[in-house]
Order: C-alpha cells, then structure tokens, then sequence
C-alpha cells in the first residue's frame, strides 16, 4: 500500500508551496476585509485570488498524498478536503463576533486541528499507513476552508458570519433583510463547495500518467481556479454592486484566459505528437 | 383530492423531466469515456494500443454532475434574486454550466494523454474540437432538466430546499444513476464487443479496446451512438422512476403515521424493485450470456 511513486521530478519544494500558499491566501483575505473598513464591495475579487492561490498550493499537497498508488482516491481526497474544510470555515465565521480580523486566521488553526485528527483516524484508526497522510490530510483541510473562505468572500464580500446569514430583497420598492436571500441561507455554498471539491482535485487527476509534469499541473490548478472565480463571479451579481461584479468578472476573465493559453502550450510541449485530424499511429504492430 | 392530483401531475412531469436528463447523461459521460470505463481507456495505450478515444477523466459522475448541476442551480438561484425570469435564470445557469463542463473536459483530455507520452498516444486535436462540443450538448440537455426538475419540486411542490442544495442533491443523484445503469453497456460491451456478451474481463484482454469502427476508426461519437440505444434510455429510465416514485410515495403516503408512512412506502419500493432486479438479471444471463458457472473457465481460456 505505502510503495511511494514519484509523481513528478522537479518543481517547487512542497514546504515552500505550503508557505506561499499560507501567507497569499492570508494576505488576499485580509485585503478583502478593506470592505469593511472602507464600505466598499470593489476588493471582493482578493477572495477569489486567495481561493486560487490555496487551490495551487492543496494541488500539490493532493499529489503528495496521492502518490502513495492512490489511483482513485484522487477524486475523494479533494471531497474530504472540502468536506472537512466547510467546518473550519462555518465555525471561523463566527469568530467575527470577537474581531473579523480573528477569521482567516482562526480558520487556518481550527482546519489544521480539525485535519489533524481526521487524518489521525484515516491513517492510524482505519490503517491506511501512508506516512504522510496525517500531515498531506491536515493541509488539505486548511486548503478546502480556505477556499471556501476566499470563494464566500468573492461572493458576497465579506467573511463574517452575520453578513453571511442577512441578505437582501427588494420588495414592492423596499429592502427587506431575509435569509433566504443571503450567502447561508440561499444555500450558494452548496455551489461553492462542489466547485472547490472538483478544482481541488482535477489537476493531478486531470495530468497524472508516467509524464505528469510539475509545472503543467500546477498551471492547470490555476486554470481550474481562476475558471472558479469566473463562476463565481457571476454568481455574485446576487449580492454585489455592479461595479464590483464587473472588475472580478474581467479579473477573473483575462486570468482565465492567460492560464488555460499556457495550460495548452504546455500540454503541446509535453505531448508525444500533437496531430489533427491523424490516424491511429500504432506502436509496436499486432 | 385535488391537490394530490396536482402533485402526482408535477410528479410525473418531473419524472419525464428526469428520464430525459437521465438519458442525456449516460451518452455524455460514454461519448467522453467518463466514469468507469475511463480506466481501460488510460490503461490502452499502456498496453500498446492506441486509440482515439475521448479520455474525460473529471472525477466520477456522481461528483462532477454534483457540480454541473449546483452551478447551474446556483447561477439560476442568483439571477432570480436579482429579477430575471425564472426561464431565463435557469437557460443561463446551464449554459455557464456547460461552458464549466466544457472546459474541464479539455483539460482532462489534454492533461492525461500529453501524460501517456511514453506509450507513444499522440494528441488529437481534431477530437478536441469535433467531441467536446457533442459532449456538451448532451450535457447541457441533462443540466437544464435537472435544474428544471428541482425548480419545479420547490415552486410546485413546496420543498423548503434552496435551488443550490436540490441542484447538488438531484444533480449527485442523476450522475449515480447514470453510472450504474449506463456505464456497464458502455464499458463491459462497447468497448469489449469482439468477446463475448458477458464473458468477463481477463487480465489479459485490459485495455485491448475496440478501437476500429465497421469502416475507418472508431471515434467517441461512435460510442454516444451506440450507447444512446441501449444505456441512455435504461439510465433514462432509472433516474426518471427514482425522481418519480421519490414525489409519489412522499405526495401519496405522507399524512399517514405522522410521515412514517413515507417511509414504510419507500422501503417497500426499495424491496420490490431488489426482487424484480434480482429475476431481470439471472433472466438475462440465462437467454444471452455464455456467462454461466460452469463455462466460465473455458471462455477464459478461449480469450
């Protein structure tokens, strides 16, 4: 079971993607907070940047863990991320009511203690014995409560949970509060959750097989991400201003576009032949 | 009364919605080789043989269609909080939808073949551009039924589920059904069809999938072709009687023990369709299948 494979030679380190990873998401959120301070919604697309940025560094995390001849977990590694991830996030929330600035921060401790145990039991209980699991499990939770944060950010401009419950419906010419017009209550995280489980876990799904190459997977997480935020982006003409929902649908548009146009490229450069409209070549004769 | 009859209606209008969905799914997840039958598509050029067959490896159908369906559900909830026609809201949301599916499907084909480098499997871009926009097309026809089922389910039938929650719940739903019922005929047939009908996979014969059509070489829309006389409507047909006998037993049985009827009613469906099952599947394999205990180890050895 625990025959590690390497996926891919070269790249980055893992511990220094891990600290990319951490300090961008925390920094993206944080601007995202400038909202607040300066009651605006324009700095909602830094969620979605943050989002991205842990989706890059969780990617290689997966592949980590994945490598141990996981062939089929890699789809359910990106579910259990998300899916422990969605904890950490909800319970962060609430930690706005002692200070906002307390949320990203406390839902990368509560994810990590929260992963802790879960890959404790995966690895230990249910003795899977892959050496890494309890870390690669750990990490994967930060990553999915992260997403969620920075995708719910984007989304609605904010990560505190009482803005999160309160939404807005017009009304015969008033504005009535409603919950079931806001982030919770309308249930867009049932939409934000299912999009980071599969962007989580479509790159090294998408690019494993003996040539899988470091930096083609990560672009690809990038595509995935920044295709998220295009989405997402859409989405939040729900909650936000116009203007705000212009600048992340154009960010997220032009992102998009320059990583899916490199994703290519790079796909061409790796590719054995790259032929249109060719028959089968066949290999060896039958 | 008449109220029963007015959701036995939206039941069976939701069922018809279903069974189309259901339909369109299992071809889209066979035309891009999703699902199961991904593997042997992976494993072929390893084995020396190869193809041009579609290799859509998103994740299993269940997840990816979860996705699919919140985001056109989600798209679809957002518009409507914002005034747009229902009708609209739900067309849009399916085509962002679709564009997502679109995109993903690319990528997994680029990302796992450019992978396959080693065993010589050349990229095809001609399939990139001629399969990928079959696949969505079927995908848009189950995206937009199912998020109109679930539409009509909270609008008609008073479910107190937000759209994006009935989109990941229905939408987790259809691609089950569709991978359970659709995928064998795909997998264990179309792919297999020089052995005989349910002779079993030996090791020998992995990834030695058909790759040759009756003139020139098979394509996966080929495979959509064939698999949407057989698999599609049978998963059609399962997804369809699952949303309908769903609505019914809850719409019919509700009000009796304080909701527990509801679910005496559900476990009994569940034990009459394990029995019906049961006699379909050992009638099957009595009329066609060579498969039976006591020639099985000959058609081993004959492959």
């Amino acid at each position: 079971m625990s025959v590690k494979i390497e996926a891919s030679e070269g790249g980055m380190p893992h511990d220094k993607m891990l600290g990319i990873g951490v300090v961008g998401a925390l920094v993206c959120l944080y601007i995202v907070y400038l909202n607040s301070l300066m009651s605006t919604d324009v700095f909602a697309f830094f969620g979605g940047l943050a989002a991205v940025i842990a989706l890059w560094w969780g990617t290689d995390s997966i592949k980590t863990l994945c490598s141990y001849g996981l062939g089929t977990g890699v789809p359910s590694a990106g579910m259990i991320s998300l899916g422990s991830g969605v904890i950490a996030f909800l319970f962060a929330t609430k930690l706005a009511g002692i200070s906002p600035l307390l949320v990203p921060l406390g839902c990368i401790i509560i994810a990590a203690i929260i992963g802790a145990i879960l890959g404790f039991i995966s690895d230990k209980v249910l003795n899977m014995n892959i050496p890494v699991m309890t870390r690669m499990i750990a990490e994967l939770t930060i990553v999915g409560s992260l997403t969620m944060l920075g995708f719910t950010a984007m989304i609605s401009g904010s990560f505190i949970f009482t803005d999160l419950i309160a939404g807005s419906v017009s009304f015969l010419g008033m504005v009535v509060t409603s919950y079931a017009a806001s982030v919770i209550g309308g249930c867009i995280l049932a939409t934000i959750f299912m999009l980071g489980a599969i962007a989580i876990q479509h790159p090294f799904n998408a690019c494993l097989g003996p040539n899988e190459s470091w930096d083609r997977t990560q672009m690809c997480a990038l595509e995935c991400g920044f295709l998220s935020m295009l989405v997402v982006a859409v989405m939040s003409v729900a909650f936000l201003s116009l203007f705000a929902v212009v600048i992340s649908f154009v960010i997220s548009i032009i992102l998009w576009g320059w990583s899916y146009s490199e994703y290519i490229k790079l796909s061409k450069r790796d590719a054995y032949a790259w032929l249109d409209s060719k028959p089968i070549r066949e290999v060896g004769g039958e | 009364m008449e109220e029963i009859l007015f959701g036995i209606g939206i039941s069976a209008l939701a069922g018809a919605l279903a069974t189309v969905a259901g339909a369109a799914e299992d071809t889209e997840s066979d035309i891009g080789s999703q699902g199961d039958p991904n593997s042997q598509v992976q494993l072929a050029p390893q084995m020396g043989y190869v193809h041009r067959i579609y290799n859509k490896a998103v994740s299993g159908e269940p997840p990816a269609y979860g996705l699919w369906v919140a985001l056109a559900a989600g798209v679809a909830w957002a518009l409507m909080a914002i005034q747009f026609n229902a009708i609209l809201a739900l067309v849009i949301g399916s085509a962002v939808a679709v564009f997502v599916q679109g995109v993903y499907a690319t990528t997994a084909y680029l990302g796992r073949t450019a992978s396959l480098a080693k065993f010589e499997q050349p990229v095809y871009i001609d399939i990139l551009k001629s399969v990928t926009s079959v696949t969505m097309a079927h995908a848009f026809v189950a995206i937009f039924a199912t998020v109109t089922m679930c539409f009509l389910m909270i609008e008609a039938l008073g479910h107190p589920f937000p759209l994006p929650l009935m989109g990941i719940v229905w939408g987790i739903a259809l691609g089950a059904a569709g991978s359970a019922t659709g995928n064998p005929f795909y997998g264990k047939e179309r792919q297999y069809q020089k052995y005989p009908f349910g002779a079993g996979l030996p090791i020998s014969a992995s990834g030695d999938i058909v790759r040759y059509a009756e003139a020139g070489q098979r394509s996966s829309i080929d495979n959509g072709w064939f698999t949407s006389k057989g698999a599609g409507p049978a998963s059609g047909i399962c997804f369809g009687l699952i949303v309908f006998f769903e609505l019914w037993r809850t719409i019919l049985f509700e009000p009796f023990a304080a909701g527990w009827g509801a679910v005496i009613a559900g476990v009994v469906l569940i034990i009459v369709f394990m029995v019906i099952d049961r006699y379909v599947e050992t009638w099957a394999r009595k009329t066609y299948g060579p498969y039976t205990e006591e020639a099985a180890p000959e058609e081993e050895a004959a492959a």
